[in-house]
């Protein structure tokens, strides 16, 4: 059996796998500062006591609500805000300046504002994540409607389809391709805005822990965290690729 | 069934047909031939109702549900199944989901495609997909017929096979026909009269002949009817004329 070695998967495991090695060996011959660069034994040893202390799951919780409730809130807005501009040149005229320059600018600098605005709750961080998630979804719907394949549009008037024929057949499966191609994208935008929300300003989170940790110049927690939300956005990608494979089944 | 008079065809800027006329009998397979860029294209768009003329109208003696447009490309809707592609023209004309979708596969099957329903189009060869398009068209039983150059992908068995198809549908249905083409020996072999649209800027139909050869036909055996090679001289005579100018020495 030879096979397993040229697996990708096996492969960037194991490369993984030495790396760790290479670091840990490297920290116990002591090449390595501890306070800087604790070695994976110890971030390991701290995410096991996150985690078996009950201390990080509240934290978890604060931050996965406000990402997916962000994520919500920005998928019907962009959705709402791209059809309307579709469909009214109007709305298209008002709203296309604003988001062309919001999706220039890095939205976490609207943090501060927000905090300012809404307090340290839940409201300003969900209004960060909103934000990020509402634009990007925004130029899916948007250019969705206006990349429309034109050969289809004809073909369905050819058969006698109106106005509503056209959005229900052509246009909205369209404007779905386009916003599930963001879709993974909006979920870590999501997670962006959550985190760096609470890293501003907030009483709780993992981006609260994380100020909390570099504050307190904790290294190893802080790297336990980095990892973590690594982690966290890993096994979201998953889910929302299995999502996106099941509706373009047609691909 | 159509008549085409004064017809002119711009895109902004130049007209790029003007003075057209064209009229097509009831009943009668017309193809309109012609090199490229000349307005082919642009005439059946018209008829169809995709595009507005700068002038000139256009009179059909039927209404506008009852005409087919199969063009050029194989473009489905990707999404929908093989079924739901060909059924989609039934549904819009309100004829319920179960039945719509039993019409349909009854379709696929005469195109030889029993079977494929549940297929998206991404999963069918060229020759297939054309055949879902011509199965989407026909289902709605139009009684004419437009078509552009509908069989220019395939390879030239399944051509053959197909146009017999449609040649049959064609008789039993007593459809009138339009069709658009390049290829001249496709264009005899199916067709009552040819057409030969001049170059433009502002082509005009230049030449019409009459193609003397029985109907109905097998596209196999109108090759060899005597009619048919001196008419294909002429025809290239014509289109040879009508060549793009060719470039000025330098
Ligand atoms: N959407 C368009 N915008 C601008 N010009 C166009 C457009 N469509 C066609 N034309 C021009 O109109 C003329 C006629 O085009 P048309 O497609 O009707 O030709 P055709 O006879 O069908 O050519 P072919 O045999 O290559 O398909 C061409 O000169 C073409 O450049
Ligand atoms: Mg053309």
């Amino acid at each position: 059996m030879k096979g397993w070695r040229r697996s990708p998967p096996v492969r960037r495991a194991a490369a993984l796998l030495s790396l760790l090695a290479v670091w840990e060996a490297a920290s116990r011959a002591g090449l390595l500062d501890p306070f800087y660069a604790p070695p994976p034994s110890a971030v390991a040893g701290v995410l096991f006591d996150l985690a078996a202390g009950g201390d990080l799951w509240p934290h978890l919780a604060a931050t996965a609500a406000a990402a997916f409730a962000g994520l919500l809130v920005g998928l019907v807005l962009g959705i709402a805000l791209g059809f309307a501009a579709a469909l009214a040149p109007l709305v298209a005229d008002l709203l296309e300046p604003v988001m062309i320059l919001l999706n220039a600018i890095p939205r976490v600098i609207l943090a501060p504002l927000f905090v300012i605005w809404l307090g340290i709750g839940l409201a300003s961080k969900l209004a960060l994540a909103t934000i990020l998630v509402a634009v990007l979804i925004f130029f899916a719907v948007y250019n969705g409607f206006r990349e429309v394949d034109r050969r289809l549009v004809e073909r369905v008037r050819t058969l006698g389809g109106g106005r509503r024929v056209l959005i229900r057949e052509v246009y909205v499966p369209s404007v779905t391709s386009w916003v599930l191609g963001s879709f993974r994208v909006a979920v870590g935008f999501a997670f962006t805005g959550a985190v760096v929300g609470e890293f501003v300003a907030s009483s709780r989170g993992l981006g609260y822990l994380l100020q909390f940790a570099q504050s307190t110049y904790n290294a190893a927690l802080t790297i336990a965290l980095i990892v973590l939300i690594m982690a966290v956005v890993l096994l979201l990608f998953a889910c929302a690729e299995r999502l996106e494979r099941r509706l373009l089944r047609w691909r | 069934m159509l008549r085409i008079s004064g017809l002119a065809v711009g895109y902004g800027g130049e007209p790029v047909l003007d003075g057209i006329d064209l009229e097509v009998a009831a009943g009668e397979f017309a193809t309109l031939g012609g090199p490229s860029g000349s307005g082919k294209t642009s005439i059946l768009r018209v008829v169809a109702g995709l595009l507005e003329p700068l002038r000139g109208t256009v009179e059909l003696d039927v209404g506008s549900r009852d005409v087919g447009f199969l063009f050029q490309d194989d473009a489905l809707l990707p999404w929908r199944t093989a079924r739901q592609n060909v059924a989609l023209g039934l549904r819009i004309r309100d004829v319920a989901q179960a039945r719509a979708d039993e019409q349909a596969d009854g379709w696929l099957q005469m195109m030889g495609l029993a079977g494929y329903g549940d297929r998206y189009p991404g999963q069918l060869s060229g020759g297939q997909r054309k055949r879902v398009a011509i199965a989407q068209v026909l289902a709605l039983r139009p009684r004419l017929l437009l078509m552009d150059e509908p069989f220019a992908a395939l390879d030239a068995i399944v051509r053959t096979r197909i146009t017999q198809e449609l040649l049959e549908w064609v008789e039993r249905e007593r459809l009138t026909v339009l069709l658009v083409t390049h290829d001249l020996e496709e264009a005899i072999s199916a067709s009552d009269v040819v057409h030969v649209l001049g170059h433009g800027p502002r082509a005009a139909i230049r030449a019409s002949h009459r193609v003397g050869i029985p109907r109905p036909r097998r596209v196999l055996e109108a090759r060899g009817h005597p009619a048919f090679g001196p008419l294909l001289r002429r025809l290239w005579e014509d289109l040879a004329a009508e060549r793009m100018p060719e470039p000025a020495p330098s």
